[in-house]
């Protein structure tokens, strides 16, 4: 499964790092995380980490492979 | 439930969580509020509002302000007892956070009995334990308020469930504050559509340009209304972030400039404004922030320890103050705030790459030498160091924790990680202790031997010590496993010559001996010597109760019923038996965290008063024990009574297949192997095999008197009269066992009689057994005995022959039970039926199992014809009979 999640700012370096198995582009503010999600657990797993650091998650979603 | 009285015993019990750490007490503490902290009078007015509904709901996200409020709020009802209760980073389990909760009530000044139990699994709690608490909330006449804290980590949904149950039967005694990040399981809409719910959410708790103005001031930062506005816009109004931009913008030499800044600035929030703080730190601060975000909580001392400096107490006690990140816990305990935590390990990781296992062996270590055993084992874990983590098990003596159920299982969780190539005793004893724990003999006693190859080549110190007698405890489980009584006898003799060399770790560890005499009781029984054994099960049923020994206890109690049911004494059994339920019925155990022998001695005393429907459920229910437990005297006990109650049913082939697998054990148990024999003697000779019946009794051993008897039955419906005359004459059972035995042989004596022609001496006879049967309500000998009865059954009533003893006022068919349940009660029905015991009315169970009333009563309709009653206050009384409750 791959998803992208975007969340609001921009995330600074040691934050990127919390992410090690995600891409990341940033935009006009945001910061989209993209990458491949081994299953549920992984995904709520990267829901918690988001909420743990403080981000604002604007959207989250599943793209194609 | 046994009395209202509170007792000493609930303090004594309660002084540790079930796994065996001393309550934190900082978790009972109302937060303290900062200097700057600012009531705000709306959320204060709505937060009033939880005093009239039973539940309320603070939540936000991290760093919203719900912690706080609540605090401010709770810490001025003065007239209402607030019990608080902040719940564990490390997520606890529903037995950890009854224990913790039960704490939080008592600390507030709530008076609960002694009798409302004590969990003893860390990561289960039985249903018994709500019910009471909920019973002893709902007679008080004013509520008390708790408070819940993070309750986002409470992730485990059967205390969810749980609590919810809790909260809906307490009615006006309980008012629940959950605060939270994220929304809790309970049933929340229910709650809200019944007006039954206060709720304070996000939105309501994010800053007004008003209100942010006034914090701002509080920090002596005064800006214009615009700039305000501007501020609360870029931190949406998010308590955390506002308080750190004024930190931030404080330090800077223009506050209004940085300001304008930070607005430009894209980064996230939180991110931004604790890097800014951070980076205004001396050098010296910032390190140990760094290095502290590794801990959840911590003392100066333990902060030296991972920075290697000495200044941690003034450090800490200025940040706090400040009100920079680090929050004072009470009693010399800080942590960090958790979303700064987790922001700081990620700066951790980038500024100090592989820093952090060692921060963890430095951590474990400083928490080993200060005596916080499950913190030090955690942190060890942390830093994959497991010859340390192991060792420090070890040494503290605290491998029996894997099988007293306590937190056996977070230890299997723990250890699970560690890999195969860390070498010494220590990791070779806690392979084997969790290999045993999941009864895997063989598998352990390969990592024992190697083990005791390691420890031989050490000398004399007291470490070494712990690590014997923790060997010494393994083999002896091991060797009970594979039923090697002599084995079991040698490991317990090595780890008594070790008891004093560490008195103080068994006093810590009670677990230990009591697990060890455990053993050796049950070794003993398979050994067929029940004196013994029963002199090293009382010392294990006479010690002092608590939450670390509940398991081998309960074992201790079962074995001991045991051997009074082996012996022929069914009640004094069936008491016993009643004990080791009670056991863990106290400790909140669960049915599968025990060995269950007491129900399996419970079915065979149930077989005996020829309540087989009874016997069948009670075989059932014992299913699952724990698997350490599951040694060769229960499987035997298993298929014995399994076969006994398919010989009372009439099905011979059955209780053939029940007893045709060999119990598996390295030396075989006399009392087994005629238990077995008998039985398929018996069943032999039920389907008319009469010479093979003969052929297996030959080989039954005399020495034991309840085999004999049985034998001599058997000799008897064979048509040898005189060999089982005989055999009764030489092994005299009166005096030498109990009724259910003593009765047998008199009926065997009657028929023999009988046959010969002396109706007189058999009427005597009869009579006697039937005197004896009486008070023990033992029915089976005489169904069993065969048709020659009848006619001295009928006539034993009103005047009997002299045997000395009051005459009963009729047979044993007068105290006939109620009818066996026939039918097994499906799930739904013992639902309602659990229900109906807590005596809630039919709407009221209707509600809570989201059904029809008129489907409630379909289930009432089809519990009572099962169970044969036809009130409820029957059925509750009938169910708990049968043990269905």
């Amino acid at each position: 499964m791959r998803y992208e999640i975007r969340v609001d700012g921009h995330l600074s370096e040691p934050l990127i790092k919390v992410f090690p198995e995600l891409d990341h582009v940033t935009m006009s503010g945001q910061t989209l995380l993209f990458g491949h999600v081994v299953d549920e657990a992984h995904l709520y797993g990267l829901l918690a980490r988001c909420q743990s650091l403080g981000l604002r998650i604007l959207e989250m979603r599943q793209v194609p492979e | 439930m046994t009395g209202l009285e509170e007792d000493d015993s609930a303090a004594a019990e309660d002084h540790a969580d079930p796994r065996g750490d001393p309550f934190l007490r900082t978790r009972f503490a109302v937060p303290a509020r900062p200097v700057t902290y600012l009531r705000r009078e709306r959320l204060t007015r709505h937060l009033d509002q939880a005093l009239r509904t039973p539940l309320t709901m603070v939540n936000g996200a991290a760093g919203a302000g719900k912690t706080l409020l609540v605090a401010d709020w709770a810490a001025r009802r003065v007239r209402l007892p607030v019990a608080w209760l902040t719940a564990d980073a490390a997520g606890d389990g529903p037995g950890v956070f009854w224990a913790y909760l039960l704490r939080a009530l008592r600390t507030a000044g709530v008076a609960l009995p002694a009798g409302i139990g004590v969990p003893a699994d860390a990561t289960r709690v039985g249903p018994a334990l709500p019910v009471r608490l909920a019973a002893e909330l709902s007679g008080r006449e004013r509520p008390v308020v708790v408070v819940l804290d993070e309750f986002d980590r409470v992730t485990a949904p059967e205390t969810a469930g749980q609590l919810d149950f809790v909260l809906r039967h307490a009615g006006t005694g309980l008012r629940l504050v959950l605060v939270t990040r994220t929304e809790p399981l309970l049933p929340l809409h229910r709650y809200r559509a019944a007006g039954e719910l206060t709720e304070i959410r996000g939105a309501e708790l994010a800053f007004t340009s008003h209100e942010a103005a006034q914090l701002l001031e509080l920090h002596g930062l005064r800006l214009p209304p615009a700039a305000v506005s501007a501020l609360v816009e870029r931190t949406g109004g998010w308590a955390a972030g506002l308080r750190l931009c004024a930190l931030a913008a404080g330090q800077s030499p223009d506050p209004e400039v940085y300001l304008k800044e930070f607005e430009a600035d894209r980064s996230t929030v939180a991110d931004f404004l604790l890097a800014e703080v951070l980076k205004r730190q001396d050098a010296g601060t910032q390190e140990l922030l760094l290095r502290v975000s590794v801990l959840d909580r911590f003392g100066p001392g333990l902060a030296n320890a991972v920075t290697g400096r000495d200044d941690a107490e003034a450090v800490l006690a200025r940040l706090s103050r400040e009100n920079a990140f680090v929050e004072h816990l009470g009693h010399g305990l800080y942590r960090l705030h958790p979303l700064f935590a987790e922001i700081l390990r990620a700066h951790l990781r980038m500024r100090r790459p592989g820093a952090e296992p060692g921060l963890h062996r430095r951590a474990a270590a400083w928490l080993r030498r200060s005596g916080a055993l499950g913190e030090a084992l955690a942190h060890g874990a942390a830093a994959d160091d497991w010859e340390f983590t192991a060792g420090a098990l070890i040494d503290d003596l605290a491998v029996g924790q894997f099988f007293t159920g306590p937190r056996s299982e977070a230890m299997a969780e723990l250890f699970a990680a560690m890999g195969q190539d860390s070498a010494g005793p220590a990791p070779e004893l806690v392979r084997a202790a969790g290999l045993l724990a999941r009864r895997d003999v063989d598998g352990g006693l390969a990592h024992l031997r190697r083990a005791r190859h390691e420890l031989a080549g050490y000398d004399g110190t007291a470490d070494e010590a712990a690590a014997r007698l923790s060997c010494a405890l393994l083999e002896a489980l091991a060797a009970r496993l594979a039923g090697a009584p002599d084995r079991v006898e040698d490991a317990a003799r090595a780890a008594e010559g070790l008891w004093d060399a560490v008195p103080e770790l068994l006093d810590r560890h009670p677990e230990v001996t009591a697990l060890l005499l455990d053993h050796l009781g049950s070794a003993r029984l398979w050994a067929g010597h029940f004196e013994e054994a029963r002199a090293a099960l009382n010392r294990v049923a006479d010690s002092v109760p608590g939450a670390a020994t509940a398991l081998p206890r309960e074992d201790s109690l079962g074995r001991l019923a045991l051997i009074d049911q082996l012996n022929g004494w069914p009640g004094r059994a069936e008491r016993r038996a009643r004990e080791a339920l009670a056991e863990t019925e106290r400790f909140g155990l669960p049915r599968s965290s025990g060995s269950g022998v007491e129900r399996l001695v419970l079915a065979a005393v149930a077989v005996d008063r020829d309540e087989l429907g009874q016997a069948q459920a009670l075989l059932d229910t014992s299913a699952d024990a724990h698997p350490a437990l599951r040694d060769p005297v229960l499987e035997a006990c298993r298929a014995l009574t399994t076969a006994r109650l398919h010989l009372a049913r009439g099905d011979p082939g059955a209780a053939l297949r029940a007893v045709e697998p060999e119990v598996p054990a390295d030396v075989a148990s006399p009392w087994v192997r005629c238990g077995t024999a008998l039985v398929a003697a018996a069943a032999h000779l039920a389907e008319g095999r009469a010479r093979t019946a003969a052929g297996l009794l030959a080989r039954v051993p005399d020495g034991q008197v309840a085999c004999a008897v049985e034998a001599a039955r058997v000799q008897l419906a064979a048509g040898r009269t005189a060999a089982a005359v005989c055999l009764l004459d030489r092994v005299d059972p009166e005096g030498r066992a109990g009724p259910a035995v003593t009765v047998r042989a008199a009926l065997v004596r009657a028929q023999a009689a009988d046959e010969a022609g002396d109706g007189e001496t058999a009427r005597g006879l009869v009579g006697r057994a039937l005197a004896e049967a009486r008070r023990e309500r033992l029915r089976r000998p005489f169904a069993e005995a065969g048709p020659w009865i009848r006619p001295y059954l009928r006539s034993a009533s009103p005047h009997r022959p002299t045997t000395g003893r009051p005459a009963p006022r009729s047979g044993p068919s007068r105290h006939e039970p109620p009818p066996p349940v026939v039918e097994e009660l499906s799930g739904r029905e013992r639902d309602v039926l659990r229900r109906l015991a807590l005596t809630m009315s039919t709407e009221e169970i209707a509600a809570d199992l989201y059904v029809s009333v008129n489907t409630v009563k379909t289930h009432l309709k089809s519990v009572y014809r099962k169970l044969t009653v036809n009130r409820r206050n029957e059925a509750v009384r009938r169910a708990r009979e049968l043990d269905l409750l």
